[in-house]
């Protein structure tokens, strides 16, 4: 071959080594980067003032006084909707109204039980109120205009009455009277619907702003705040402006989706200005602000994940990790010696090492059945403990997913030690467990090392023999090794399957599987610099 | 020689037993005496290896055959011959590193230190730290030089720190690394030359105070420069250890050695006074070997 041409293949051969390389690294990045940018908003995000107030609330974190102020401001924006929404509500929530007028009257008749008139006085007041009562809830539910102002009419011909001056049945006429102002203006046939429309709007509000201001603590831990997030309230508040509905275009054809402006379906209300409003005065009323919240990697979180860090998911892969490592590399360690050093080439050894190939070949989710088999419903319960999933389980079910990893990584490391350290030991007279020990184990350990870095790697990814072994989504911090825990793993799992409130907070997610990369990162690097610390010991620099 | 002395007397103090003390000395002026007066085979009365038609098999094929030789206390004795002779076989034979190898059988009496070797009641540990062994390559532990020299006393339970220097200090002045290492013992052995380490690994042998020294094609692996302090170091130590040591050198052999064996194709062809063998072979094919024309 001509030297031209031995140089030229050359210089291809290493642009185009050099550009696989290239190549490899951009789509690393183009894979880290976007799940990077996504989980790290889990930690940096515009944290709005509810946020701040979960933060005290819930962790005991800020100034009480200052974020007592900021939501005072925040709710003087804010109180214009609430009254707006409840003006409306008096026209079209039928249900509550008539619930009122029922209380009123059934206080009324206590009250005349206890009073000191005539009983013919009292039965033909009774007679009255409970017609005005009939024709109140009538006027509630009705959608005849016609007839609910023959009704009303009727009801405030007793305005003056000077029987009910002073009494509970004068809140009958008062609601009447209510009930007349608020209605006008209304298309009393599409009560119904604003009826129900108001609720969604109300349910949203809940989401984007907390609970309405005066009503009680919800029971719901996600609903006593509202959107936390800058970019969730965002959200919300599109769900809040655009009303989404599916719309047939024709037979045989797919539903599609149309957006419409809520304002719409509001018109002649006083609402239908509402929703410009919320969208000018949005963050005045959740007053966003860049926040760095690197409490994330140790808070605890509430159900469901909405609001909080994945401080005892961390906790728990780590106590899973490690245990699982400590279960498994003497065992690795001690099987691996045996292999190299004591076993003969004979049929039995063979069947062994075909059957630690096989094992390392098995899926993870075989590994999790067999470890709810063996360790949680048979072992366990040998040693008294209960037959339930727990740490100890699901790290020893991870130490037998890893341990032909380990197996090999180490037979590996001890049979690339040099025959003539062991020659040189022996020599010297030592035995050959002594040998073992003091010689090649040492000098093995590098190569060691590295099957553990491999194994933590594995052992902390690892969803499927966790799944039925001792991890769970929700629940207390493990007290001991025989609670279960909450996993990264398991828990980003839990979020891609789990329901539409996952959905809503997306960044945890990716927060838990950034969180999960970072903390394999962080273990292969400490195990990576003992490596190295060993290796240069080794060769003596 | 004062060092030498130093070792020895540091021998006594660690729990030699009285009969060897008692042995040597006159073992080793008898010897000289015998070899220099009679310029003969020398058959001494006592000698510390002994090998009686000895042979040995890897599974069925023989590595040595029928070897019957003596040699004797404090001698260098060299065994020559072409590869695959079974040089190497015979001499790691002698502390049984060849139990190592799986299926290997032996045949005849090996004796060192009046007690066959091959006698199943033998401890492996002790037969080893009688008869120290040097390897063709450098094999120092990847430890510091210290805990590469004290590996051998450790073994036998020497932990005292006193003791222990002391013990290192006489085995490195003895392989006459001293003024070279003194001032950095921890430093790695790996990082030493190919000549100190082979040096080192000498030390690392004699700290155990072995009687016999077998040394495998030692300076195989080093420049001349590193061969002639290894020679060196050979012409001293064989005041008090008995070294049996395998070359290709035809030189070094006449060199350093008192007797020659001389082997081929698994079998002992001459063994003799190292002048006789390389001045006046009695056997055609040793001096076919020695002349360069055997092949």
């Amino acid at each position: 071959m001509r030297p031209v041409i031995r140089i030229a293949i050359d210089k291809i051969f290493t642009v185009v080594a050099g550009a696989s390389v290239v190549c490899l690294c951009l789509v690393l990045a183009g894979l880290l980067g976007p799940m990077l940018w996504r989980g790290g908003s889990a930690v940096v995000f515009k944290g709005t003032v509810e946020f701040r107030k979960m933060q005290l609330m819930l962790f005991g974190r800020g100034d009480e006084e200052k974020i007592a102020a900021e939501s005072k401001q925040a709710e003087i924006s804010r109180a214009k909707i609430y009254s707006t929404i409840e003006k409306l509500k008096g026209g079209v929530d039928s249900e509550a109204l008539i619930d009122k007028a029922r209380q009123i009257y059934r206080q009324f008749g206590n009250d005349l039980r206890q009073t000191d008139k005539p009983a013919e006085e009292v039965a033909e007041l009774r007679l009255v109120t409970k017609q005005i009562r009939d024709r109140l809830e009538s006027a509630f539910a009705s959608s005849n205009t016609a007839e609910v102002n023959e009704s009303l009419a009727y009801i405030l011909s007793f305005k003056d009455d000077q029987r009910f001056k002073n009494t509970t049945a004068a809140g009958l006429i008062g609601l009447a009277e209510q009930y007349s102002k608020d209605v006008h203006g209304i298309n009393l046939a599409e009560r119904q619907k604003y009826y129900q429309e108001l609720r969604q709007v109300e349910e949203i509000l809940i989401e984007l702003l907390g609970p309405a201001p005066g009503s009680a603590t919800p029971a719901l831990m996600m609903n006593r705040f509202g959107a936390t997030r800058w970019d969730l309230a965002q959200k919300l508040f599109n769900r809040l402006f655009w009303y989404e509905e599916w719309v047939k275009q024709g037979p045989e054809q797919p539903l599609v989706r149309r957006l419409t402006p809520r304002s719409q379906r509001f018109a002649g209300t006083e609402i239908e200005g509402l929703f410009i409003y919320i969208q000018q005065s949005l963050p005045e009323m959740l007053k966003p602000r860049p926040t760095f919240y690197w409490q994330y990697f140790i808070d605890d979180s509430t159900p469901g994940h909405y609001f909080g860090g994945v401080g005892p998911e961390i906790l728990g892969t780590l106590l899973l990790t490690l245990l699982a490592m400590l279960f498994v590399v003497p065992f690795g360690v001690i099987s691996a010696a045996y292999l190299v050093e004591c076993a003969s080439d004979n049929l039995a050894i063979r069947i062994i090492r075909m059957s630690i190939n096989t094992l390392a070949g098995v899926p993870s989710i075989v590994f999790g059945l067999f470890g709810l088999a063996f360790f949680v419903l048979f072992f366990l319960p040998m040693f008294g403990a209960p037959s339930k999933g727990c740490i100890l389980a699901a790290s020893l079910t991870l130490a037998v997913l890893t341990l032909p990893v380990m197996i090999r990584a180490s037979e590996e490391a001890i049979r690339a030690v040099p025959q003539t350290y062991k020659e040189a030991s022996l020599a010297l007279g030592a035995s050959r467990f002594r040998t073992f020990v003091k010689v090649t184990l040492p000098a093995a350990l590098p190569g060691i090392l590295t099957g553990i870095i491999l194994s933590l790697s594995r052992v902390a990814g690892e969803t499927a023999p966790v799944l039925f072994t001792g991890a769970v989504a929700l629940g207390p911090l493990p007290k001991s090794i025989f609670d279960p825990t909450r996993t990264l793993s398991y828990g980003s799992y839990d979020m891609a399957v789990g329901d539409k409130l996952a959905a809503m907070v997306p960044h945890n997610q990716f927060g838990m599987v950034v969180t999960l990369v970072l903390l394999i990162l962080c273990l292969n690097t400490a195990a990576i610099i003992i490596r190295s610390r060993v290796f240069r010991k080794l060769a003596g620099h | 020689m004062t060092e030498m002395r130093l070792l020895q007397s540091a021998r006594g103090e660690h729990g030699r037993t009285v009969k060897q003390k008692r042995i040597e000395p006159i073992m080793k002026e008898n010897m000289r005496e015998n070899i220099q007066q009679n310029g003969q085979t020398a058959q001494c009365a006592c000698p510390i290896i002994s090998s009686n038609d000895f042979s040995f098999y890897y599974g069925t094929t023989m590595g040595v055959k029928n070897i019957t030789m003596n040699i004797n206390p404090c001698s260098v004795t060299a065994i020559i011959g072409p590869s695959g002779c079974g040089k190497s076989t015979f001499i790691r034979s002698i502390n049984r590193m060849n139990d190592l190898i799986p299926g290997v059988r032996t045949e005849g009496k090996l004796v060192v230190d009046g007690q066959n070797i091959y006698d199943k009641r033998v401890n492996l540990v002790n037969l080893r730290q009688q008869v120290g062994m040097v390897f063709q390559k450098p094999n120092p532990f990847p430890k510091s030089i210290f805990d590469n020299v004290a590996y051998g006393p450790r073994l036998q339970g020497i932990t005292n720190r006193t003791a222990l220097d002391e013990i290192i200090g006489k085995s490195l002045k003895a392989s006459a690394l001293w003024e070279e290492m003194k001032d950095n013992l921890k430093k790695s052995a790996l990082a030493l030359s190919g000549g100190q380490q082979q040096r080192l690994c000498i030390a690392r042998a004699l700290a155990t105070r072995p009687r016999v020294l077998l040394m495998d094609e030692p300076c195989s692996a080093l420049d001349p420069l590193a061969t002639g302090k290894i020679e060196d170091l050979i012409s001293q130590l064989k005041d008090n250890y008995t070294i049996v040591i395998v070359t290709h050198n035809m030189q070094q052999a006449a060199r350093v050695s008192e007797m020659t064996a001389f082997f081929c194709l698994g079998e002992l062809i001459e063994y003799d006074v190292t002048s006789k063998i390389f001045e006046n072979p009695f056997n055609k094919k040793t001096e076919d070997y020695i002349t360069g024309r055997f092949g």
